[in-house]
């Protein structure tokens, strides 16, 4: 009886949502050191104690934790060990000469082209960028020569942070509770819930089975537009992921009829009068958009207090 | 003193399919952790604790497992979540009931990889920002380079892969538990497109989304509650570096890792085993995993896999709910062993993986 559904009531189409998260990224001193050189074209790998040299640079041996003793220059040369393609893109692996590992980039050639153990050698991009993307990639070149680890004379300042983002795109389905909740905020422009698995009071967002109980919740209801606070707080200090304009009070609103608490937003003129106003056990009334409906929480626009 | 030993009691799982559109994590997730208990007598009432699988990064919202503790039946009761396969949810649960803290715990893992619009995005996220991102190493890349060095070393055509794609493909078309219409056969999947070559799409593991549940309870439970339990008599998990150009080329020594901790814990080897439910990440990944169980020598995984008690569900090349592809063997195996029909079978190895080109590993030794 308690099948995933299979089909929808009503079909709804899925909720877009986006993670993006800015990020100031740290590179440490190898890393770091590597990005900043590669302007100047040259390649940093870590020459460990046992005489073990690595690249791209790194700050700790990854097979046993040994720190190195000094950052080298690598050659720009060295051997096809292992190859793919991927979107188009050959990827491959290539032992620069000198090295312990395999360091992973482009390979600028057909794949067909390509066999293990071939001579390769580094095709820098016209940039100044501080980025591994400043080698375009590796191409084969039977006759490069055998290049030698030096010394890195006069190393680069390594790079602090690095500004980062990442965004992750989602396409979430409502199912069919929520999916009835939000056609019925839509369609009808009211907050509907489902009764819990044995009291009146009905739960928002509504789902099949009872938090509290696990058993099956109950029967579809609407709850009123107004509400008590039961938790708020005023926010007055901008953070990343902001909506709307501070000062503004952040509330859980238990919606009359509801038995579960709706996270929305109270608009506030100054501090002083919302301190006084807001606070736990405060009537309040949905206000809802002037424009068309969407099907989503912020249809209604904000809450606003029910003055006596 | 020696600790109590830990039985399955009941497994179960949706159907696994490419997307669950008509339901959410929460609906998936409830299914089966009320089917779980038909037929045992039990009820959430009697469970100690929950342990629960999956990953923020594909949930799309943090700590996620917060906003699922309803369905999950975790309100008020001991939970937590891991952030890796099922089966280490499954190896925290059975440690728990070992140390004595515990005697019903319930399992559960869920995926919906659908719901990410560039699922590469998620195994990307997994990779070095500074060096790996910008050259477009990844996942599929990892993967690329694991099968091409492994065809290269053992003179293996990428048609032999394909024939045991189509095999997978067509057992699990048999398992009314994966949602397929009709397996594609070594042809179709030589001329899907290209994933990472030499490595076709149809030749890494399909996303899928889907939930699973475990129950599981100390020996004296789990036999009071009817049929012979399935006893988890050995577990073991290793994990290889995150460089994977410094990981051994040809093996993945962190599965024979994992295998040996399991076997010398069982007193047998995974070679012993009637029933074997592995975790591929691509076809040759399932070829490395049986190596490394000691199913086969270098370069001859591919006799193992052929074998009729490898993977007999279709494995995780048809169907791979990430993040819970692991449990799903365990469930698997635990039916093997416990109906009839599939030629009396008494121990089974189920693996688990996870991280890019199968980084982490898990092994289980069950036994009847």
């Amino acid at each position: 009886m308690f099948a995933p559904p299979e089909a929808h009531p009503l079909d709804m189409e899925t909720f877009h949502s986006q993670i993006s998260m800015p990020y100031t990224l740290t590179p440490g001193r190898a890393a770091g050191t590597f990005l900043a050189e590669m302007p100047n074209r040259r390649i940093v790998g870590s020459r460990f104690p046992d005489g073990t040299v690595v690249a791209p640079a790194q700050d700790f041996s990854s097979t046993d934790g040994e720190e190195p003793e000094e950052l080298v220059q690598v050659p720009e040369t060295g051997e096809l060990t292992a190859f793919t393609r991927v979107d188009g893109n050959v990827i491959g692996l290539i032992r620069l000469d000198g090295c312990a590992n395999d360091f992973a980039h482009r390979i600028l050639a057909d794949l067909g082209d390509l066999s293990v153990g071939m001579r390769v050698a580094a095709k820098w991009d016209d940039t100044d960028e501080t980025s591994i993307m400043a080698i375009s990639g590796f191409v084969p070149d039977a006759d490069a020569p055998v290049g030698e680890v030096k010394g890195l004379v006069g190393p680069a300042e390594p790079l602090g942070v690095i500004d980062y983002s990442m965004s992750l795109d989602y396409q979430h389905s409502y199912g069919p509770y929520y999916g009835r909740m939000f056609d019925e905020i839509r369609e009808h422009g009211r907050v509907m819930g489902v009764r819990t698995s044995s009291g009146d009071d009905a739960l928002l967002p509504p789902r099949e089975v009872d938090d509290v109980t696990h058993k099956r919740t109950g029967t579809w209801k609407a709850c009123a537009d107004t509400g008590t606070i039961r938790a708020c707080s005023i926010i007055n200090m901008e953070f990343f992921g902001l909506t709307r304009e501070v000062p503004y009070v952040y509330a859980e609103v238990v919606l009359d009829g509801a038995s579960t608490r709706m996270i929305h937003v109270i608009e506030i003129d100054d501090l002083e009068t919302a301190k006084k106003n807001i606070k736990p056990g405060t009537r309040v009334r949905a206000i809802w958009t002037d424009g068309e409906r969407k099907g989503r929480v912020s249809d209604i626009e904000r809450f606003e207090v029910i003055e006596d | 003193m020696s600790l109590p030993r830990t039985g399955i009691i009941a497994a179960t799982q949706t159907q696994l399919r490419p997307a669950w559109d008509s339901a959410q994590h929460i609906d998936l997730i409830s299914a089966v952790v009320t089917d779980v208990f038909k037929g045992t007598g039990l009820t959430l009432d009697d469970v100690d604790f929950i342990i629960d699988s999956g990953s923020d990064v594909l949930d799309g919202r943090s700590i996620s497992n917060c906003g699922f503790l309803g369905a999950l039946g975790a309100h008020h009761k001991e939970e937590a979540r891991v952030e890796e396969d099922g089966l280490w949810a499954a190896l925290y649960g059975v440690n728990k009931i070992r140390s004595g803290s515990a005697s019903v715990g319930l399992i559960v893992a869920y995926s919906k990889p659908s719901e990410s619009e560039n699922i590469d995005l998620y195994w990307s996220s997994m990779v070095e920002p500074f060096y790996q991102r910008p050259v477009g190493f990844g996942q599929k890349a990892a993967l690329g380079i694991q099968a091409q060095r492994y065809l290269d070393a053992h003179g293996i055509g990428d048609a032999d892969l394909a024939d045991l794609v189509a095999k997978r493909w067509a057992a699990a078309a048999q398992n009314d538990r994966v949602a397929i219409d009709a397996g594609p056969d070594a042809a179709a999947v030589l001329a899907s497109g290209e994933a990472a070559a030499p490595l076709t799409d149809l030749m890494v593991s399909r996303p899928v989304d889907g939930a699973v549940a475990i129950l599981l309870g100390t020996e004296d439970i789990a036999s009071r509650l009817g049929r012979s339990p399935v006893i988890i008599s050995g577990m073991g998990t290793s994990m290889e570096t995150h460089a994977f150009s410094a990981r051994t080329a040809g093996g993945l020594d962190s599965v024979a890792n994992a295998a040996k901790m399991a076997g010398d814990r069982a007193g047998w080897a995974a070679a012993e085993a009637d029933v074997v439910e592995i975790s591929g990440s691509s076809v040759v990944g399932e070829l490395l995993a049986l190596e490394a169980l000691g199913l086969a020598d270098a370069g001859k995984g591919m006799d193992a896999a052929m074998s009729d008690k490898v993977n007999r569900s279709g494995g995780a090349l048809p169907a791979d709910p990430i993040m819970a592809t692991g449990l799903v063997r365990l469930g698997e195996a635990y039916r093997q062993l416990t109906q009839a029909g599939s030629g009396s079978p008494s121990r089974a190895i189920v693996h688990g993986t996870g991280g890019v080109a199968m980084q982490t590993n898990c092994v289980f030794a069950l036994e009847v």
